[in-house]
């Protein structure tokens, strides 16, 4: 009892810090060029406002070369700790030939298989990788793992054309609608469900042939999924995945009662969001019961918080 | 052998060509012997024969191919040409047919069966048909088929004494002219008849000759008299049971009163049969798309809704369709026997392919067949672009007319009763007097009463439909003020008991039906002069660009047309230059004149609504967005608004019913969403709902402290 109750003190004093990394290839073109520059520094921004404990490095323009973003990984392998949480942000152009998904860079480009290396390197036990790229869905097989959230923009190394997928992942960021369990934070799952949604009703409004698709994968299943939920078991860590984390967290101030309930608070969500991927194998009553009894105990702690 | 050989070539010898005793036994019904002839000129030496062989053997392929062979071999044969022609038309090419119908004229520019076919090509209700039949009759006056044909086409227009004449015409030339008999028995059906001696003598020419059937079908079903078209087709199908374009008829026509199941028998025995029109084809894809639709049952109606958006326009449509039911019952003092369907196609080809049979027809909103009303679903076109409440208030109207009328009812009056029964409904509704239509006003081109049938039959320039259905709308307008409803349900009963126009005039409005024109065109002019004179003047200032209009000018454009609530209406401009001035009790007083005056726009209603709601006044805002949901159900930011204004004026019922809409749409903001409905189940004392909902609300979003603290209140 003691042991835990120093472990959450702990937890609360010292939280976790979240470490990005966000790279804006090679343009190719001036346009393309600022372009991504431009959504490169707007993520940093936007990841930034997250808080003190939000590590931000952007490689841009001529230092986002092969060389400048290993050695950056290889730095951050030492850094980040297990408990941190780690994210790669990639914008710009992406190929695929049919065996190998490349991420285009000034000077020789980077395989999805060499990010991989890179990325197993880093001890955070939770990782988010973002492949905005146009051909990203290739990457998604070799970058998966178990405990990694993996975003791409694309379903496949086919959809070749450049993506839209990085302003909408952006307007995530920054607006507060995408928070749509009303948390104060922004899960990876409801940034990637956003951008999902803005890319689709981009093509519709404009009425174009959508030319990609996104996945998400973070079972390590490696195939993704476009509509990730309970019943293909895709997003439960995304879910849990803080973007960008609430603003105001728990302080050092809180008092030994108050740091109980909000043990029990983090208990019951973490219980309710594990029971909502439950729900495909449960009968539906017993479903619907378990949620409710859940949920109210839930608004019973946070009205016991809030007093 | 041989013997036998010489003794079939006989009749051939006897008469004019063996393709004609082939075709002599075919219209007299002889089949063993048609077959027989049909066969042996398979083997003839000509390709032109063979082709014409193969064809009467229902070999269409073989025909085709010796048809090939007999254009090159006979390279100055109109006749060739026009026949492979025909052959294309019946194998839907029709574009390949008029190809060859052209070839044909380049040899033989006074060749009349190609301007025959060529009419027949064009259709009936396109004006060429007949220009080029009367050519074909001129360029050759003993043209039996063509006369034939020009009776079909007098009849389709409703000119019965010229179909009469012309059928005669064809009878004199040939006393065996079937089709010339199959359209004056039509004619003695149509007027009532159950037996017609015409039918007689059709049957005693050819015993099997089940076209004549056919034929009376075809004028029933565009006289939408569905029923009776049926009955006339299964006729035909007894007669002879191979009359495969009347099976698929049938079927279609079946499709479109309801009955789904004997439509599909139909249309699958006519396919079977290698009967394969587009029409066909489209209807049974059609029935494939059966199960994507819900059915639900009210007091007096069917409601025929798409799955993917049944939950959504349900609570509207459904009650909206009640409401029209009690409301003409009343109105119109009658009681239909059975429930009205109505179905709603959320794409608007399946709407047309269900009614017309081809996709393509961009106008149309609903059409009805008896009791049967299928019409776009709001969700079928764009914002904006059509009112689906008013559609259902139009196309009930004409449920009950024709059921009243029996059926017999003039286009002019049921059309235009329908549009007269959507303004009576909400006056904002009536039928807008759009630019074409001022045009047609300024040139004088509305018609007289007694041919007004032609402006929806026959138009004569592009917008005549349009300017006919404003016309007709407001004849009846003109009526119900004039002479009141009773005159109105007066004449409903002269057409049903086959009164003409005329007729139903005098019996009702006691006067004659030039005098009436005199009186409606004098009250017309009063409501719509001033417009007119000014009409030059708008559409100047209108070419020139909204941009360049001041608001001086707007004011005075607005003022000389006041009816005008089209794209860049001049409301819509007064409204902005107001709004960038700051002066938004300005704006929102010219967006008010916009919303009564019948403007559509979503997105100004919107902009209205706002402007309403930021001056506090709620009620008005609360019209203008139920305004909206006349209009256009698929927005989900208008439902969540209006639930939220309904349920602050303590409408729990309407805010629920908004806030279901939302829902319904899959909203973005699904705990939020789910939390309002809680709150307006709530406080419509529906507290298990409500806690129902706001656990869905919270398995959303756990941490959505309004929502939690709802939950606590509702499980106290």
């Amino acid at each position: 009892m003691r042991l835990l109750s120093l472990f959450l003190t702990f937890a609360f004093t010292l939280p976790a810090a979240n470490y990005y990394l966000i790279v804006a290839g090679l343009g190719g073109a001036p346009e393309y060029e600022k372009q991504f520059e431009q959504w490169a520094s707007e993520t940093e921004r936007a990841l930034q406002a997250g808080g003190p404990n939000v590590h931000v490095e952007t490689l841009s323009g001529a230092k986002a070369t092969r060389q400048q973003l290993s050695e950056t990984l290889t730095k951050m392998a030492s850094d980040v700790q297990p408990d941190d949480t780690f994210g790669l942000l990639m914008i710009g152009h992406g190929t695929f030939d049919g065996d190998n998904y490349k991420f285009n860079l000034p000077g020789p480009d980077i395989t999805a298989g060499e990010l991989a290396t890179l990325l197993d390197r880093i001890p955070a036990k939770r990782q988010l990788v973002v492949n905005m790229t146009s051909a990203s869905g290739a990457s998604l097989p070799l970058l998966a793992r178990k405990g990694r959230v993996v975003i791409t923009a694309t379903k496949s190394g086919n959809e070749k054309n450049l993506t839209v997928f990085p302003r909408y992942f952006l307007d995530a960021l920054r607006d507060p609608e995408a928070d749509t369990d009303k948390s104060g934070s922004l899960s990876a799952l409801e940034a990637f469900r956003y951008t999902q949604r803005k890319t689709v009703n981009y093509f519709e409004s404009e009425k174009l042939l959508a030319t990609e698709h996104a996945m998400l994968d973070d079972t390590g299943s490696k195939d993704g999924a476009r509509d990730p939920s309970a019943t293909n078991g895709e997003g439960l860590a995304a879910s849990a995945f803080p973007l960008i984390p609430p603003s105001t967290g728990p302080t050092v101030a809180a008092s030994p009662e108050k740091q109980k309930l909000l043990a029990r608070k983090e208990d019951l969500e973490a219980k309710i969001d594990r029971l909502k991927y439950q729900k495909a194998a449960m009968p539906e009553e017993e479903y619907k019961r378990e949620m409710a009894q859940l949920l109210l105990d839930l608004a019973r702690t946070q009205a016991e918080i809030d007093r | 052998m041989k013997w036998w050989y010489l003794f079939c070539l006989l009749p051939g010898l006897a008469t004019a060509s063996p393709l004609d005793d082939c075709r002599t036994f075919q219209h007299h019904g002889q089949r063993q012997e048609t077959e027989a002839c049909f066969e042996r000129l398979t083997h003839s030496d000509d390709a032109f024969l063979r082709a014409e062989g193969f064809w009467g053997l229902g070999r269409l392929e073989d025909a085709n191919a010796q048809f090939k062979i007999a254009h090159d071999e006979h390279k100055n044969s109109p006749e060739v040409r026009v026949e492979w022609g025909k052959l294309f038309v019946a194998g839907q090419n029709t574009q390949e047919a008029a190809n060859l119908f052209q070839e044909a004229l380049k040899l033989d520019e006074n060749y009349a069966p190609a301007f025959l076919a060529l009419a027949r090509l064009a259709g009936g209700f396109d004006k060429r048909s007949e220009d080029l039949t009367r050519h074909a009759i001129e360029l050759n006056p003993k043209f039996v088929e063509a006369h034939e044909y020009l009776a079909r086409l007098a009849l389709e227009d409703n000119d019965p004494k010229l179909a009469t004449q012309e059928a005669h015409t064809a009878l004199s030339l040939s006393t065996d002219a079937l089709d010339a008999m199959s359209v004056l028995a039509s004619i003695d059906f149509l007027n009532g008849q159950t037996q017609s001696d015409w039918m007689t003598r059709i049957l005693k020419v050819n015993p099997i000759y089940g076209e004549a059937y056919a034929t009376a079908a075809y004028f029933f079903i565009i006289n939408r008299r569905y029923n009776e078209g049926v009955e006339f087709y299964r006729e035909a199908l007894k007669l002879n049971p191979d009359l495969n374009d009347a099976r698929s008829e049938l079927g279609i026509n079946l499709l479109r009163l309801g009955d789904d199941e004997e439509a599909r028998q139909e249309l699958v025995r006519s396919y079977n049969a290698h009967f394969s029109s587009p029409e066909t084809r489209n209807a049974l894809r059609f029935l494939d798309t059966e199960k994507d639709y819900e059915v639900l049952h009210g007091p007096h109606s069917i409601v025929v809704l798409n799955k993917k958006e049944a939950a959504l326009l349900a609570p509207y449509i459904q009650p909206e369709l009640e409401t029209v039911i009690a409301t003409y019952q009343k109105k119109y003092k009658t009681t239909l026997p059975g429930p009205v369907r109505l179905e709603v196609y959320p794409n608007h080809d399946d709407f047309i392919v269900r009614t017309l049979g081809l996709p393509g027809q961009g106008g149309l909103l609903g059409v009805t067949f008896n009791s049967v009303v299928a019409m776009d679903s709001p969700s079928a076109r764009p914002p904006g672009e059509f009112r689906w409440s008013a559609t259902i208030w139009h196309e009930l109207s004409h449920v009950y007319v024709l059921y009243m009328t029996h059926e017999l009812t003039p286009r002019w009056f049921t059309e235009g009763l329908a549009v007269h029964e959507e303004s009576a409904h909400e006056s904002d509704w009536s039928d807008r007097l759009t630019p074409e239509i001022v045009e047609a006003l300024q040139k004088k081109q509305l018609l007289p009463v007694l041919k007004l049938e032609q402006g929806f039959l026959r138009p004569q320039f592009p917008s005549q439909v349009m300017v006919s259905y404003y016309e007709a709308g407001k004849m009846c307008d003109f009526i119900i003020e004039k002479y009141g409803n009773d005159a109105i349900l007066g004449m409903i009963h002269s057409f049903s008991i086959r009164k003409d126009t005329a007729a139903a005039i005098e019996d009702n409005l006691h006067e004659k039906p030039e005098a009436f024109d005199k009186e409606f065109s004098a009250w017309l002019d009063k409501k719509t002069g001033s417009t007119v004179a000014h009409f030059a003047d708008w559409k100047k200032s209108m070419q020139a660009g909204p941009d360049k209009i001041t608001p001086v000018e707007a004011k005075r454009l607005e003022d000389d047309y006041p009816e005008y609530t089209g794209e860049y209406s001049t409301y819509e401009l007064l409204a902005g230059l107001y709004s960038n001035h700051g002066d938004k009790a300005a704006a929102r007083r010219e967006l008010e004149k916009y919303r009564d005056m019948g403007g559509h726009s979503v997105a100004t209603l919107k902009k209205l609504a706002g402007l309403e709601q930021e001056a506090g006044d709620n009620k008005e805002a609360e019209k203008t967005l139920k305004n909206v949901d006349d209009i256009y159900l698929e927005d989900e930011d208008v439902h969540r608004k209006l639930g939220t204004l309904m349920l602050n004026q303590g409408d729990a019922g309407g805010a629920i019913r908004e806030y279901q809409a939302a829902i319904a749409l899959k909203p973005e903001d699904v705990a939020e969403t789910h939390y309002d409905l809680a709150r307006a189940l709530m406080a419509a004392k529906r507290d298990k709902e409500a806690k129902d909902e706001v656990l869905v609300a919270l398995e959303a979003a756990p941490g959505f402290k309004p929502a939690q603290k709802l939950l606590l209140q509702l499980s106290q």
